[in-house]
């Protein structure tokens, strides 16, 4: 009878054992401290020193486009492809967090909508449309952006020559390059820290206030959904397109035969949103907050974004060539790619579900 | 006295580990509240909930809603172009994203890039199958926008007059009506025509309500209100061209669309003037702005069938915080309002072998999929088949709460006049009027309360 006694109360205590193991664990959570100062240095550090980048460069392009205009030589025309091909590489670079106003209020669109509208270009330049920056503004987004000016600065197959590109064209031109630089400066003033109402605050503030985001999981969530997001574009999407029909006009920048850039860019997007870093700053970043609590994980992450990233070298010729050329080398990039994602899309997602508890 | 001890000790145990039990996910004896979609529930509640696919897609499912998925996304330029070709000359955006944004409910504005907000046209009367009647060089829907060089049809103004009410507690509110016009007609309309107003809708749990079989919508009408609760509710019966021939209407503001295939072919022809095996004919046919290219139909049948693959198999986000006490009061609040007698919780999908994520699954869409009387404030006086003129199909209140989140700020109703949960509430009339009042009556912790339930959703 005794032994029955102790065998109940043991089960009893098992049982009791068995639910508290429901119960919360503080030492399971990553502490609120860390994840605020990534949430701080993610705008400080990364965010508005990008946008800012972007805009300066912005900028630079259109100071270069009206010196061509002044002066319309072939090295005036490679000063204006330089500086594209500078704003390009920033601007691909932020989209690596591709969440908050450049998507609610679609600056992603205005400045980099795919493919360019080339029978309504040729419309528009044979019109008698004066092409100011108001009606620039006016126009679709296949009309404007990086791509419109890509089309007159380099040309199909990259051959223009400062002689091929007509007043009417310089017009047009002059006013892209305006144009964009103005939403750059949208885009970089929706996020000034100084300015009320900027979406830094609504980051900063996430769980205390802000109306944006009730908890600071859920910015991390949308910064882990934006890094596997764009993975998925570049290795499925704008890789996979143009290799699967076989047909190099389906590239993104072909123009500019800069596609590779741009590939290798969004992806140093993923790791300067992983590791909270832009040029030579850095702040306290997610892979922070992972490697207190999972070095492991960490490391394993780290790793496939520098593979991914380092993958690109193995294409030695433009995207246009490589997929005719080195479809070996291309789909190792897409598997490094698709890799990467799998893990930000399992490991690092569950990961914040399991350890941002507010 | 041993044996109670031991006995006392086991029922101790028992109880322990009944206690164990009720935190166990999915109890077999009732279903979770939670799963809205059965098993195409996704738990997500981020910005991109509207996006997630079915949970349960093969690998090859899969692959064809990503396909859908690049098609949604991707914008259309004008024809001839070596990618993404056919669009216009005439429509009302470049991309299903452009108004669907996030899967998700769109923008009250017209005639920007962002714009989700178009109008349907026709003169009054009937057509041969009881539909509306298209205008003369108009056809059914305003597309006002162009390809450069062509003239939109028309353009879409917009004003809003706005009203401050109150609560008997004292707490404001403010409703906006607004009043839309035409200008810049391409071509004059001759005697007067009907217009009705429709918001890009959230593209969640299509599937699912596509999956409800028709004698169980049919078995909750109740044209003439025999039961005397007040409360009707018509099954629309509606043209599909898909098919050739009559159907119920499921999809649409007011259920004037019987299937997905039906629904995304319009809206590639009529939106973005993109035609298809199933509507070969431009939108602009035998206007001045038609291109006169013989490039029909302008999407393979592989893109059109992805995408309504894509649009069939999102998935419903689950629902948060359903064991609230505050949730189960707004709960229970919100039957007492009658509200669930349109919203309706629960329906069942039929059996399908051939497609197993839709099959037999207990959904909570907290819709009927009728269409009821909601009041001259929200009339649109324009019939759309058995839809008359102040008719609504009862929306799907699932992923209600998420609005917000996925389309920062979010707006409600079948133009997004509403901009708050309170607004979409009291703008109901007609057959919600007594739901509506009763609401309004209700304390200001009990009001808080069916909203706290509605953001659950």
């Amino acid at each position: 009878m005794k032994n029955i006694f102790i065998t109940a109360f043991c089960l009893a205590a098992i049982a009791i054992a068995g639910c508290k193991k429901d119960s919360t664990n503080n030492d399971q959570n990553t502490s609120a401290s860390t994840e605020q100062n990534v949430l701080t240095d993610f705008a400080a550090v990364l965010v508005n020193p990008n946008y800012q980048d972007i805009q300066a460069k912005a900028l630079i392009m259109n100071n270069a486009i009206v010196t061509f205009n002044a002066t319309p030589n072939d090295a005036n025309l490679e000063a204006v492809r330089t500086a594209w091909k500078n704003t390009r590489a920033a601007w691909e670079q932020c989209e690596g967090f591709l969440f908050g106003p450049v998507e609610d209020f679609d600056y992603d669109p205005t400045m980099d909508d795919w493919p360019l509208n080339k029978a309504d270009l040729d419309n528009l330049i044979a019109s008698d449309n004066p092409l100011g920056v108001a009606d620039i503004e006016q126009l679709g987004t296949t009309l404007k952006g990086f791509h419109a000016i890509e089309y007159i600065i380099f040309g199909v197959g990259g051959t223009q020559k400062a002689a091929d590109i007509t007043d009417r064209d310089k017009v047009y031109l002059a006013s892209l390059g305006q144009s964009l630089y103005n939403t750059t400066t949208e885009l970089r003033n929706s996020w000034d820290p100084t300015q009320s109402n900027s979406f830094t605050a609504q980051v900063v503030n996430a769980g205390k206030g802000s109306t944006r985001f009730t908890t600071r999981k859920d910015v991390f969530l949308a910064l882990v959904g934006s890094m596997a997001d764009i993975c998925n574009e570049v290795a499925n999407e704008k890789m996979q397109t143009p290799f699967a029909a076989q047909d190099s006009t389906l590239d993104e920048s072909s123009f500019s035969h800069n596609s590779v850039n741009d590939f290798r860019n969004n992806i140093t997007g993923v790791l300067n949103a992983y590791k909270c870093q832009y040029g030579s700053a850095t702040g306290h970043s997610l892979s922070e907050l992972v490697a207190s609590k999972n070095t492991s994980l960490d490391s394993k992450i780290q790793a496939q974004i520098n593979a991914a990233i380092s993958s690109f070298s193995g294409i030695t010729v433009t995207y246009e060539k490589a997929i005719y050329s080195q479809q070996t080398q291309v789909k190792n990039v897409q598997a490094a790619i698709r890799t990467l994602k799998e893990t930000i899309e399992g490991d690092l997602t569950d990961f914040v579900n399991t350890n941002i508890k507010d | 006295m041993k044996k109670f001890k031991i006995t006392g000790l086991l029922a101790l145990l028992v109880l322990f580990l009944v206690e164990c039990q009720k935190s166990a996910v999915f109890p077999e004896d009732q279903y979770d509240e939670r799963l809205s979609a059965g098993v195409a529930t996704v738990f997500d509640a981020t910005s991109k909930a509207f996006g997630a696919a079915f949970p349960t897609l093969s690998t090859y499912d899969e692959y064809v809603h990503e396909k859908g998925d690049q098609v949604f996304s991707q914008t259309f330029v004008t024809a001839p172009a070596p990618i993404h070709s056919g669009l216009g000359p005439l429509f009302n955006n470049t991309s299903c994203e452009s108004c669907h944004h996030n899967d998700g409910i769109g923008l009250p504005t017209a005639g920007d890039n962002r714009s989700s907000l178009l109008m349907r046209i026709s003169l009054p009367g009937a057509d041969e199958h009881g539909g509306p009647v298209a205008v003369p060089g108009y056809g059914l829907q305003v597309q006002d926008k162009a390809a450069y060089g062509k003239q939109p049809e028309a353009k879409v103004n917009l004003a809003y007059t706005y009203q401050s009410y109150s609560f008997d507690d004292g707490e404001e509110y403010n409703l906006r009506t607004p009043v839309y016009t035409l200008s810049n007609l391409y071509t004059p309309i001759s005697g007067s025509y009907l217009l009705s107003p429709r918001l890009a809708p959230p593209m969640i749990g299509l599937g699912l309500l596509e999956a409800v079989p028709e004698s169980q919508i049919v078995a909750y009408a109740d044209p003439n209100d025999a039961n005397g609760d007040g409360i009707k509710g018509v099954a629309n019966y509606v043209w599909d061209v898909t098919t050739k021939s009559i159907q119920l209407g499921r999809f649409g503001w007011k259920a004037n669309t019987a299937s997905i295939i039906t629904q995304v072919a319009t809206a590639f022809n009529q939106d973005m003037g993109l035609t298809s095996k199933i509507l070969p004919v431009e939108n602009s046919y035998g206007q001045a702005q038609d291109d006169g290219m013989k490039d029909d139909p302008e999407l393979p049948d592989s893109t059109l069938n992805a995408v309504k693959f894509y649009a069939q198999t999102l998935s419903v986000p689950a629902r948060r915080n359903v064991t609230d006490a505050t949730v189960k009061r707004g709960q229970q609040l919100f039957m007492l309002a009658k509200c669930g007698t349109c919203h309706r919780q629960t329906l069942t999908t039929g059996i399908n072998v051939a497609f197993p994520a839709v099959s037999n699954q207990v959904i909570h869409p907290y819709s009927d999929l009728l269409v009821h009387n909601m009041g001259a404030g929200l009339a649109d006086n324009r019939p759309d088949f058995k839809a008359d003129g102040q008719s609504w199909r009862t929306a799907p209140l699932w992923g209600l709460g998420l609005y917000e989140k996925v389309n920062n700020p979010g707006y409600y109703l079948h133009d997004g006049r509403a901009r708050t949960l309170v607004e979409a509430i009291m703008w109901h009339g007609g057959e919600a009027e007594q739901s509506k009042v009763y609401y309004a009556h209700l304390s200001k912790a009990d009001r808080d309360a069916v909203l706290k339930f509605l953001y659950s959703l």
